[in-house]
């Protein structure tokens, strides 16, 4: 198996994009996907309907021609983005359509008493949010939230279309120049299958100490 | 409006779309008076108290209170809304206690987040008024632990806590089984006897008959008849609150009219 120890480098360096894409995309997403389902809510007509084109596009359009778009097409408007930055803003664009549909949803599912409860005591709107309401959103969402942070970082494999260096990436170069594909494929499911499997875990056990209450 | 009048409305309309609610309500409520609104259901006794701290808008006519004035149609500033609702307590049918936050916590929020009492200060009054409703035991529980009666007490704790002018109740027992009402009323009726201004809407008519200084009779979205409880649920004027009362005691056996004082604990 000395094939797979000589591309362990390259697989950690891949480990390493893959990490970033997901882990900044994700938290970009969801702090959009807060205020996008606030925005769907609470917002007027013109927002709502804005907020609603948005997410029939991400969730419409097939995820590698959204990525071809932004990292070819923007091209034709002067816009010349590094691979990088176009997976990046591509995964984040992607993640926040689907995370406001969480998110509103979420929120939602929180009974309307709870903000009159909160009004009833003189609460104004932020405070009520963050001090009744996204806490119980948060416990009630916790299950698509995880789902919804282990499908980012698989969507991460798209970039490798446009020469992003991540763990697909290296396993294609690997197959590629070894003649052992199956190897790198093997080797490339496990690592999405340890980080997959460290990203349950860590959800498990913040949905155990969010749902403490009920 | 004279000195002693907490709460004055006047001509107050409110309707959801092409549905009217009520219609040219006016109702005073003087300090440490203790009004008591009853009537069937789908009048809109809950909409009206409701409507007392802005929780509904409402259409038409105005409402004074604590130096201010609501008008109908009018959205008031936030601040005004604030003020508003810091001094008016409200405890709703189905408690709405803060499921996340323990018993404690549910009490202290509003105090520490709207009013800036310092946590420790808020801490402690939180005890004294647990202590008061027989709940000192359940401070650190969350609010699904505890029987329903309980709920509503510890929501009536987290009222008190703002030091409310007025409470307002909007059907406090007719979520608990029978065996907890008790509980809960005398709650109620301790306040009252402490002098504290309410308006509760109530289907418990022996209780609004012994605590309340005013019984209002809603029907046909409108106020049927008002005046001192006794007289008014003893020997009502207007047809509509004679039919009204007629079909509540007939459907009303004596078993189940709640005894006001009974005290222990649900549990």
């Amino acid at each position: 198996m000395h094939v797979a120890w000589l591309y362990l480098g390259p697989f950690l360096q891949g480990t390493g994009v893959t990490l970033e894409l997901t882990i900044v995309s994700t938290v970009v997403a969801l702090v959009a996907g807060i205020l996008g389902a606030l925005g769907m809510i609470h917002g007027g007509k013109i927002l709502r309907a804005v907020l609603v084109v948005y997410v029939e596009l991400v969730r419409g359009l097939p995820p590698i021609l959204q990525l071809f778009i932004i990292f070819f097409g923007l091209t034709q408007f002067g816009v010349q983005l590094d691979a990088f930055s176009a997976a990046l803003i591509w995964l984040m664009v992607y993640g926040a359509g689907y995370a406001i549909e969480v998110f509103r949803a979420g929120i939602q599912d929180v009974s309307e008493g709870q903000w009159e409860a909160a009004r009833s005591v003189g609460m104004g709107y932020f405070t009520t949010l963050r001090k009744i309401i996204l806490p119980q959103a948060f416990a009630l969402m916790m299950p698509e939230l995880t789902n919804f942070t282990v499908l980012q970082l698989k969507n991460t494999t798209f970039v490798f279309f446009i020469g992003v260096a991540d763990i697909m990436y290296q396993a294609q170069q690997g197959a590629a120049s070894t003649e052992q594909p199956q190897v790198m494929f093997v080797m490339a499911a496990l690592f999405y299958l340890v980080l997959n499997g460290g990203i349950s875990r860590v959800a498990a056990l913040v949905e155990r100490r969010l749902t403490a209450y009920r | 409006m004279s000195k002693d009048v907490v709460v004055d409305i006047q001509g107050l309309t409110k309707s959801f779309g092409d549905r009217k609610i009520f219609r040219d309500v006016t109702l005073q409520v003087h300090q440490s008076e203790v009004v008591a609104i009853i009537g069937p259901s789908g009048v809109g006794k809950s909409t009206l108290i409701r409507c007392v701290n802005y929780l509904h808008p409402f259409d038409q006519g105005t409402i004074r209170l604590l130096g201010h004035e609501l008008r109908g149609g009018e959205r008031p500033s936030a601040a005004v809304l604030q003020d508003i609702r810091t001094h008016v307590g409200m405890v709703f049918q189905t408690f709405n206690l803060f499921h996340h936050l323990s018993v404690l916590d549910n009490i202290v929020l509003g105090p520490v987040e709207v009013k800036k009492v310092p946590r420790k200060q808020a801490v402690e009054r939180a005890h004294e008024l647990l202590e008061m409703m027989g709940l000192t035991d359940w401070a650190k529980a969350y609010p699904r632990r505890l029987s329903g009666g309980q709920q509503q007490r510890v929501a009536i704790c987290r009222a008190l806590a703002m030091d409310p002018k007025v409470m307002l109740f909007d059907e406090p027992t007719s979520m608990l089984d029978p065996e907890l009402v008790g509980d809960v009323l005398e709650a109620i009726q301790r306040l009252a006897q402490q002098g504290m201004t309410m308006i509760l809407v109530t289907h418990e008519m022996m209780f609004a008959k012994e605590v309340a200084d005013t019984v209002v009779i809603m029907a046909d979205n409108a106020i049927a008849e008002m005046g001192p409880a006794k007289q008014v649920l003893e020997n009502p004027q207007t047809e509509r609150a004679r039919n009204f009362l007629a079909r509540v005691l007939r459907n009303t056996p004596p078993a189940d009219i709640p005894q006001a004082v009974v005290g222990g604990d649900p549990d």
